[in-house]
């Protein structure tokens, strides 16, 4: 049982938790933004904190650095791209959030869904944008 | 020491998301993410990885707080009951 | 009710992981699966000699797993074309909402002071993506950095003024210069040596060989920093703009 050695996985997996609770429960959509947020760096702390090594040192060759005592840097070039592209999402969920209040004017799922047959409000709505 | 001063930081983490979920006020939500990304950079650069942590700290700082500002400003502020 | 089933839920979801953490190899150990194999050793100690960059990090992302950072600036070119699918690019020309002029209400200080500091600040950007294969940093980071410069001066001054620093027919054909670069440096692989990004240049000496790899992916470097930086501020100004039409600007 390792439980208290491998801390930092148990962090992950409560991070992971957090978010997951949020988009499940919060019913404002940018608070299930920001909880699908904390899953994704959740998911990518443990990814990282596998390829730990006790006393590495940065996968960088400055100064007669040796590779053997180095941290793997195959996940962290994975990450990276996860990083990118988490970045994306979050811009383009924030773009429909805003294009969903000028149609509807809340951001509540609860009365969201239970609008959705009636008509959308014309309060904000023109001729349809450029 | 090392230890310690992963335990610190990954109590913080904890606390910060707690508290990013729990707040009524979308503004200040936002605001404690972005303390939540700065303390994942810090904990980035002791996993021994520079490259990510300098992508983490512009990013989650300076682009998704930002764009999540700019959201709210566009909508409304407080959290509906 | 919703509150509770989703708790218990979480809670058996979050016993199932920790039982799982808790069989997993130690953290940190030399003899973990995933440090002792040999794709980590032989990435660690020909990285300076094959890809010519002293991090290894950026010698795995351009060279040894470039179709990944390939997919990677593809991904976030269609966010942008998504994005601007919905909301719309700001007017050409001259900006017709008055609302778009108007600036946060902010002191001298603020002002001055930002106006000081975003030239420092793109400098850096520069520094950090020309320095990507020599220390920590890289292309995304530097674009991400430039970026982060434009809101701040957006947000200060107002996105009339912003517009006019960067405007319409500078940011046109500089979005998708990440793809585009990715494709020709790999088109100039096929050309010149082998398969589809190697870094080759067509008929060259040989011993010029790690000079052509080395500026090479300074030259990939540098088309995702400018990609990801427009792409950023256009996904911005998107975002930011009033769609009234209420002035008309002289």
């Amino acid at each position: 049982m390792r439980l208290l050695h491998n801390y930092q996985y148990v962090a992950a997996m409560l991070l992971f938790c957090i978010g997951l609770y949020t988009i499940i429960v919060r019913r404002n959509i940018i608070k299930k933004l920001i909880g699908l947020n904390i899953m994704e760096t959740a998911v990518f702390f443990f990814y990282i904190s596998l390829g730990y090594l006790d006393g590495g040192i940065a996968p960088i060759r400055v100064g007669g650095a040796d590779p053997s005592r180095m941290v793997n840097p195959i996940p962290q070039a994975l990450i990276l791209t996860g990083i990118v592209v988490a970045v994306s999402v979050t811009a383009l969920a924030l773009a429909l959030v805003i294009l969903l209040y000028r149609q509807y004017g809340t951001l509540d799922v609860d009365r969201l869904f239970r609008d959705e047959e009636k008509e959308p409000e014309s309060g904000t709505e023109r001729g349809g944008t450029a | 020491m090392g230890t310690a001063l992963n335990l610190i930081f990954i109590v913080l983490m904890v606390a910060t998301a707690l508290l990013a979920v729990f707040a009524r006020d979308l503004l200040a939500a936002v605001i404690i993410f972005s303390v939540y990304s700065l303390i994942m950079a810090l904990m980035w650069q002791r996993l021994q990885a520079p490259d990510l942590a300098l992508t983490e700290a512009a990013v989650g700082a300076g682009v998704t707080t930002v764009l999540f500002v700019v959201a709210i400003f566009k909508t409304r502020r407080r959290e509906e009951e | 009710m919703k509150s509770v089933v989703s708790l218990l839920f979480i809670a058996a979801l979050l016993g199932l992981l920790l039982y799982v953490v808790a069989y997993m190899p130690p953290m940190g150990d030399p003899e973990n699966p995933t440090n002792s194999s040999d794709v980590t050793t032989r990435y660690l100690e020909k990285a300076e000699e094959e890809t010519h960059t002293v991090n290894a990090i950026t010698g795995i992302i351009l060279n040894y797993r470039g179709y990944d950072t390939m997919g990677e600036v593809s991904v976030i070119f269609c966010a942008l074309a998504a994005v601007l699918a919905v909301l719309g690019r700001e007017k050409r020309g001259k900006i017709y909402a008055y609302a778009d002029r108007s600036r946060v209400p902010s002191s001298v200080i603020v002002r001055t002071m930002v106006a000081f500091l975003v030239p420092f600040i793109i400098l850096f950007s520069i520094y950090t993506i020309l320095h990507g294969e020599l220390s920590p940093g890289g292309g995304f980071q530097g674009g991400a950095i430039i970026g982060a410069s434009m809101i701040i001066f957006t947000t200060i001054f107002g996105l009339y003024e912003s517009s006019e620093r960067i405007p319409q027919k500078l940011r046109f054909p500089l979005e998708g210069s990440a793809f585009i670069t990715f494709f020709v440096v790999g088109v100039l692989g096929l050309v010149g040596g082998g398969n589809f990004l190697t870094y080759a240049w067509p008929n060259i000496a040989t011993d010029l060989q790690p000079a052509v790899v080395l500026w090479l992916t300074i030259l990939v470097e540098i088309g995702i920093g400018v990609g990801g930086a427009m792409v950023l501020i256009s996904i911005l100004f998107s975002m930011i703009r009033e769609e009234e039409e209420i002035a008309v600007a002289p």
